[in-house]
């Protein structure tokens, strides 16, 4: 620790966010709890009745589409992600670099639903992109982009760009030209340099960024909904479904632990991952 | 010097960063199995000039004849040259044993014979235990060590360093300086390294080749560098040098100190200019008002352990003189002394 305090101090020091952690753990107790209750409406008795109930092809598609849609959209997000993290640190003008980290954060300053209207204004049938493209007689039928995955995974993968870049950012930063050259005087050209160094170097980057935007994502509520419809059911989706016209909170409990479950099984693969091939030996 | 025997020929090299000249004609030829050390100040240009070398920077005109063949436009994955960088770039996510064979992989070399190299190189670096460990868990010199194994396991046609002695602590360079030394003379490999510290560039180098804003100032043996520099900047630049106003004297003899010299000048007679004259090369003798001695006074002294240190204040002039043979080693701070200065190792200088 280079702040050099006592571990007494430290535990101290982190009390206030330790505290406000807390309430969050209990919430996640509650709904644990809910999800093994014998009633839909309140806790009482206990009973798996609730997880036995999402045993449906209905609830069975909304966690198939929202592992899909979360694995799609952090994919692609990261092929995004890693030119533009280059770009932020090799920048050498500083104002440059504050225009594009701006541009980069802007849309974690707007709210969600003003992101989404944005698209359905974009990709609407009678929006920006279907007119356009008709006027230019490119199009006779507008294309459907929205209230269809496509439409999810545009918004998911524009919304959680900003969460990827400046994690990989940093492990940018952390690579030396020298590193480079020196994989370059032993034999080894742009792409083989690329392979051998640079992405072994970026991995702890690429892995953190990633865990993040398959979490982010596959929790999205307000996206599916607004770009999807009801046709686009991601578990965030159906769960809000199970509470609201249908009030089965036992029900909406369990799937929550279902997707909380997925989130964590799939972290806890990609650091598994991590951890497997950076330990790789043998020359 | 024959052709045969020049491996590597710079030949014009010129070099822009923008407006500025990095380096300006360079010319060099490196002999074949030498040791060659750029050393200058930093921003003279040699770190530049062992890029364009090794590939990392293209030069804006001249060539790059390596065994009479222009490599300027090759680039640097297919030169061959191994090269130890000044921060090592070894790679952290590689064992020592990965890091060294890297090389020797890309070449496809296989696994047996890539592990027979590693371990004979680990012999040779006097490391034979280190091969599966992580290089984080290694220490500076072993790092070292390793980075210099890594260059050479290539087998390289020229071996590049860049100040790669820099970061270690006093002991540790001498060390490996000589360390160095014996396993350049092993390999037989024609090497560059670039150095500001002119004792490593002295105790290295077959050819010292000294550079001050993008030129080579002089290149030749470190002790013909070194006791014939050819201008001010180079006499200075290696080890202590005090440079002193001069005279020619009527009789065409350099005057020193209000002393004339045995030595001859063809300088015509008045004409001031500036003679070097090296810390040891320097006699002190006890004050004899009989002889023609200029006498001074020590005004500070250090003892550096295997020598001593004054500065003595003599005519105007503040002398920086090193303990020799024939110097007395209980002088005082205060003491009157008298300075004797052999004229035959004067370097002397044009005042421009």
């Amino acid at each position: 620790m280079s702040l050099n305090l006592s571990r007494p101090r430290m535990l101290a020091f982190s009390l206030p966010a330790l505290l406000a952690i807390l309430p969050f753990l209990g919430a996640c107790f509650y709904i644990f709890r809910f999800s093994i209750s014998g009633e839909k409406g309140v806790i009482d008795g206990f009973s798996i009745q609730p997880y036995l109930d999402l045993m449906t092809p209905f609830f069975g598609r909304s966690v198939w589409v929202t592992f899909k849609l979360a694995f799609i959209s952090s994919v692609i997000v990261m092929f995004l992600a890693v030119p533009l993290a280059f770009l932020l640190a090799t920048l050498k003008s500083v104002m440059a670099r504050r225009i594009l980290t701006v541009s980069i954060l802007l849309p974690m300053i707007l709210n969600l639903l003003v992101q989404a209207y944005g698209w359905i204004i974009l990709l609407g049938p009678t929006g920006v992109l279907n007119t356009s493209l008709r006027e230019f007689g490119i199009i006779d039928r507008p294309l459907f982009l929205l209230f269809n995955e496509t439409g999810v995974l545009l918004g998911l993968i524009q919304t959680s760009l900003p969460l990827a870049v400046f994690p990989i950012v940093s492990s940018v930063r952390a690579i030396s030209r020298e590193h480079l050259e020196a994989a370059s005087s032993l034999g080894a050209g742009h792409w083989r340099t690329f392979y051998d160094v640079t992405l072994p170097l970026l991995r702890p980057g690429l892995v953190g960024a990633g865990s993040i935007i398959f979490a982010f994502n596959a929790s999205a509520f307000a996206i599916p909904l607004l770009l999807g419809g009801r046709r686009v059911q991601m578990m965030g989706v159906a769960i809000r479904d199970m509470i609201s016209p249908l009030f089965n909170w036992s029900g909406a409990a369990a799937a929550g632990m279902i997707l909380i479950a997925l989130t964590l099984g799939v972290l806890l693969f990609a650091n598994w991952l991590l951890n497997r091939t950076s330990d790789k030996k043998g020359a | 010097m024959t052709t045969q025997n020049t491996h590597l020929h710079i030949k014009g090299v010129t070099k822009n960063f923008g407006d500025m000249r990095a380096l300006n004609d360079i010319d060099l030829k490196v002999e074949r199995g030498s040791f060659v050390c750029l050393l200058g100040p930093s921003g003279c240009g040699k770190t530049t000039l062992l890029r364009i070398i090794a590939g990392f920077e293209k030069a804006n005109s001249g060539q790059l004849l390596l065994d009479g063949v222009d490599i300027a436009q090759m680039p640097p994955h297919k030169r061959g040259f191994g090269m130890v960088f000044q921060s090592l770039a070894l790679f952290p996510h590689m064992s020592v044993a990965d890091n060294i064979a890297y090389g020797l992989k890309l070449r496809g070399v296989k696994a047996k014979q890539r592990r027979d190299r590693v371990d004979e190189l680990l012999n040779v670096i006097e490391l034979p235990s280190i091969a599966d460990r992580p290089v984080s868990a290694l220490s500076g010199g072993q790092r070292q060590r390793v980075a210099i194994a890594r260059a050479l396991a290539i087998q390289p046609k020229l071996f590049l360093l860049d100040e790669p002695l820099s970061a270690l602590d006093a002991k540790l360079r001498d060390n490996m300086q000589i360390e160095l030394r014996q396993l350049q003379r092993k390999f037989g490999v024609t090497t560059v390294l670039v150095t500001h510290d002119q004792t490593e560039a002295m105790m290295l180098a077959d050819d010292l080749v000294v550079m001050k804003d993008g030129e080579i100032r002089q290149s030749g043996s470190p002790a013909t560098v070194y006791n014939q520099p050819v201008d001010m900047f180079v006499a200075d630049f290696l080890g202590a040098a005090n440079i002193i106003k001069a005279k020619s004297s009527s009789a065409g003899n350099i005057s020193l100190l209000g002393v004339e010299t045995h030595r001859k000048t063809n300088l015509s007679p008045g004409l001031e200019f500036d003679v070097a004259v090296r810390a040891e090369h320097i006699d002190l003798l006890a004050t004899d008002p009989t002889t023609v001695h200029p006498t001074g006074t020590v005004e500070f002294m250090r003892n550096l352990g295997p020598s001593i240190e004054w500065i003595i204040a003599v005519r105007g002039e503040k002398l920086r003189v090193r303990s020799n043979a024939s110097n007395p080693s209980n002088l005082e701070v205060g003491q009157n002394v008298d300075v004797s200065i052999n004229a035959d190792t004067l370097s002397v200088f044009r005042n421009e």
